[in-house]
Formats: C-alpha cells, sequence, structure tokens
C-alpha cells in the first residue's frame, strides 16, 4: 500500500490546492474514513460532500493525466488501479448512503425537517435530499395505488409505523482525540457509567453513546 | 378465518426470497374483496348500534372490534407483501441497470412497473449530480483486485468493443482476459462468468 501511496503522490505532485493545506495522501485517508464510518454507523451520518468532490476532482485529474501516459507504459497499469480503487471508495460512500436513505427515507426525512427548522446544519446533500423526496413520493404513490380497491382503509398506519435505524447497536471504534466523561447509556436513569477515553485505544460500545463523538470526529469507527 | 389469505401470501413472499415469484393479482384482489366485505359487515352492525338500545346492542363491539383487527392485519400484509417486492426490484436496478430482463418485467403489475421507472429515473438524476459531470454509481460494486480478469463467456453474445477500440467476437465458451470496469455489467448480467 505504501508504495501505491508514494506512486500517487508523484503522478499528482503539482494538484496540491494553495488554499487547501491537504496531499493527497491525507485526503484518501480521509475519505477512507468517512467511508467507514458511514460504513459502520446504524444512522445516516451529516454529509462530507466537499470531501467527495475533492477526490472526485483528484480522480478526474489523475485519469487527464493517465491519458497522456503510453499504454505500454508498465505504470500506467498500477495507476489506472489505484484510481479504480479510489473510484470505488467514494461510489461505496455514496451506495451506502443512498442505501441507508432509502430503508429509512421517512425517519431521515422528518429528521431533515426538524433541523432545518432549528436552524442547523442539513445531513443530506442538496442532490440526496431531492432524491430522497423522490423515493418517498414514489413509495406513496404505490402504497396509495395498491390500497385502491377501497378508498378510506384504515392505511395511515405504516406511516406512523416508521423504520428507523436501531442507534443502540455495539460499534467498535477507535478514538482520535482524548475523551473524558463518556456516558454510557443504559437506558436507565441511575446507573450510568462513565468511561474515559484515551487517543489510540480501541472499544466496543453502544452507537448512541457515541454519536456525537462520532460526528466531530473525535472517534472513528472500525 | 379471517385473514387466512393474508397468510398464504405471506408464505408465498417468504418462500421466494431473492426471485420475483409473479405478481399475485388474484390472491390480492381475493384478499380486497374480504376486506370489503369486512368493512360492509362492520358498518352494518355499528349502524344497527347506534339504532337500537344500549342494553342489546353491547354484545356487538367485541364483533366489530374483532373484524377490525383482521382488517388492519389483512391491509398490513398486502402492503409487506408490496414493500418486499419492491425492495427486490431495487436490488434488480442495481444488478440489470435501468432495463430490466422481459422475463422479470412479465411478473410485475402496472404499478410496480411505474414506481420502477420512476425509481430509476430518480437515481440516474441523482448520479449525474455528483461531480462534475456525474458518476455511474453501478460500476465497481465489488473492492476492484486487479485491473484485468479472466472471465468465460456463457453465451453467443457477438461483437463487444473494448474502449481502446478493439473489437472482440464473444462466443460461447470462449475465454477472455479484459479489464475488468468494462465487462462488470456483462457479468451481471450473466453474459460473462469470471473465474477465478
Amino acid at each position: 500500500m505504501d508504495l501505491d501511496t508514494d506512486e500517487l503522490e508523484n503522478l499528482m505532485e503539482d494538484d496540491d490546492d494553495v488554499n487547501v493545506q491537504l496531499t493527497s495522501a491525507e485526503l484518501i485517508e480521509m475519505m477512507e474514513e468517512i467511508w467507514v464510518n458511514e460504513k459502520f454507523a446504524p444512522e445516516i451520518l451529516p454529509n462530507k460532500s466537499e470531501i467527495v468532490d475533492c477526490v472526485l476532482g483528484q480522480i478526474n485529474y489523475m485519469e487527464r493525466n493517465l491519458n497522456t501516459l503510453q499504454c505500454t507504459d508498465f505504470k500506467k497499469g498500477i495507476h489506472q488501479l489505484e484510481v479504480d480503487r479510489i473510484r470505488y471508495l467514494v461510489t461505496s460512500y455514496l451506495r451506502q448512503r443512498l442505501e441507508k436513505i432509502e430503508t429509512y427515507v421517512f425517519h431521515i426525512l422528518k429528521q431533515e425537517e426538524q433541523r432545518a427548522e432549528r436552524g442547523e446544519l442539513l445531513y443530506l446533500t442538496e442532490a440526496e435530499q431531492q432524491f430522497a423526496m423522490k423515493y418517498k413520493e414514489g413509495l406513496k404513490q404505490h402504497f396509495e395505488n395498491v390500497t385502491s380497491f377501497y378508498p378510506g382503509l384504515p392505511v395511515e398506519d405504516w406511516r406512523n409505523q416508521l423504520v428507523v435505524p436501531n442507534i443502540h447497536s455495539f460499534v467498535f471504534l477507535k478514538a482520535r482525540n482524548n475523551v473524558e466523561g463518556v456516558v454510557i447509556d443504559t437506558g436507565r436513569d441511575d446507573d450510568n457509567d462513565v468511561v474515559d477515553i484515551n487517543p489510540g485505544s480501541q472499544m466496543i460500545i453502544s452507537y448512541n453513546s457515541v454519536v456525537d463523538l462520532v460526528k466531530n470526529s473525535d472517534v472513528h469507527l472500525i | 378465518m379471517f385473514g387466512e389469505k393474508a397468510y398464504i401470501l405471506i408464505k408465498e413472499l417468504d418462500r421466494s426470497r431473492d426471485s420475483l415469484p409473479p405478481y399475485n393479482t388474484e390472491l390480492i384482489g381475493e384478499i380486497g374483496n374480504e376486506i370489503k366485505q369486512l368493512i360492509a359487515q362492520n358498518q352494518e352492525d355499528a349502524q344497527v348500534t347506534e339504532d337500537s338500545h344500549a342494553a342489546e346492542s353491547v354484545s356487538y363491539i367485541p364483533t366489530v372490534k374483532i373484524r377490525h383487527a383482521a382488517i388492519k392485519r389483512n391491509v398490513r400484509c398486502i402492503l409487506a407483501y408490496h414493500y418486499n417486492r419492491i425492495k427486490c426490484l431495487k436490488t434488480m436496478r442495481w444488478q440489470f441497470g435501468s432495463i430490466l430482463p422481459p422475463d422479470v418485467k412479465a411478473n410485475l403489475s402496472a404499478s410496480e412497473i411505474e414506481w420502477f421507472s420512476q425509481y430509476s429515473n430518480s437515481l440516474v438524476h441523482y448520479m449525474r449530480s455528483i461531480g462534475e459531470d456525474g458518476i455511474n454509481l453501478a460500476v465497481d460494486l465489488k473492492p476492484p483486485k486487479s485491473l484485468y480478469i479472466e472471465v468465460r463467456c456463457l453465451v453467443d453474445y457477438g461483437q463487444f468493443e473494448l474502449n481502446d477500440g478493439s473489437v472482440l467476437l464473444l462466443k460461447r465458451n470462449s475465454r477472455h482476459y479484459l479489464p475488468r470496469n468494462e465487462c462488470e455489467e456483462l457479468i451481471r448480467r450473466g453474459v460473462l462468468e469470471h473465474v477465478v
């Protein structure tokens, strides 16, 4: 892997933007992290469209560079594979998000609405939001079609029984920063344990206790 | 007994988890009729309850409640049936792309076909909006391990042009060494088979 990233850097040496102090290797690392986070978090996480856009830009640039190389060049194959791998990272990340949006569409849109009301940052990108709306409409339309044989059926039920992510599921995490006094939320008020997380330590913990830490990237999931 | 047909419907769904059996119009219709009947009976009883004196009408209330529970259950089963079929359709969208194989299409209801094209459209719309000129999320479904893979051709496909312009003939049982990203779609469509 080391070799690959070295090669990568050679290929993109002059691409480092002046305003973003990031090497491409660091960028890929960040992309990997948000990908893994998204993969293991039970609920949808805030979107990282800046990183995704950056990586997509990198891919485009690398592909343009690749086209200037000759077909017989041995390096071309290696670089091409690297580009494919990075692209897989991005597409898999986006697919992961789409899947969550589809499964929890009603729940997510409701949460987004609440966030918009409170003036908080939205989790979905604009395109994702659009997709979610359309998906919801389609589902609603289809359900109405299949129950149209008797108007006025008690179909409202399914709208009240939403599919929600299980945020109490357990996740593996690795800490980056020192966090003290993380309350392990057992659901009961009386006997909550408190734990300190040291940098670099790994633990398994229920997701709802560390939601905020994951979102502000004090810890990352593994 | 109430809800028996709905139970058969769910059983049918459970038996074929990864494939789409033909849309069971008949059974759905029967369940719909059962629901209609139950509602009519309930309305009748409710009417009688309203008209008569409180003393004799009490006995109807449990009946109405049970019928109502049966209606709700039936509706729920119908929705579950459709929801799970849609889930299956979704996987197929990722597998085959926006055009369904004819044998799958024959098994769908009109509403499902409509839903599918709508879903497909919004997906395409979303993919186009990412990055500068869009990105196809339907490729690279598995992590790429190598650039070229060995594939065996399962059907007589005909000519296939690669990105670099070279044309090759895909004949049944022939073996090729191809760029992974170009033949991935053909593998999913069952034209090629990855030889490991």
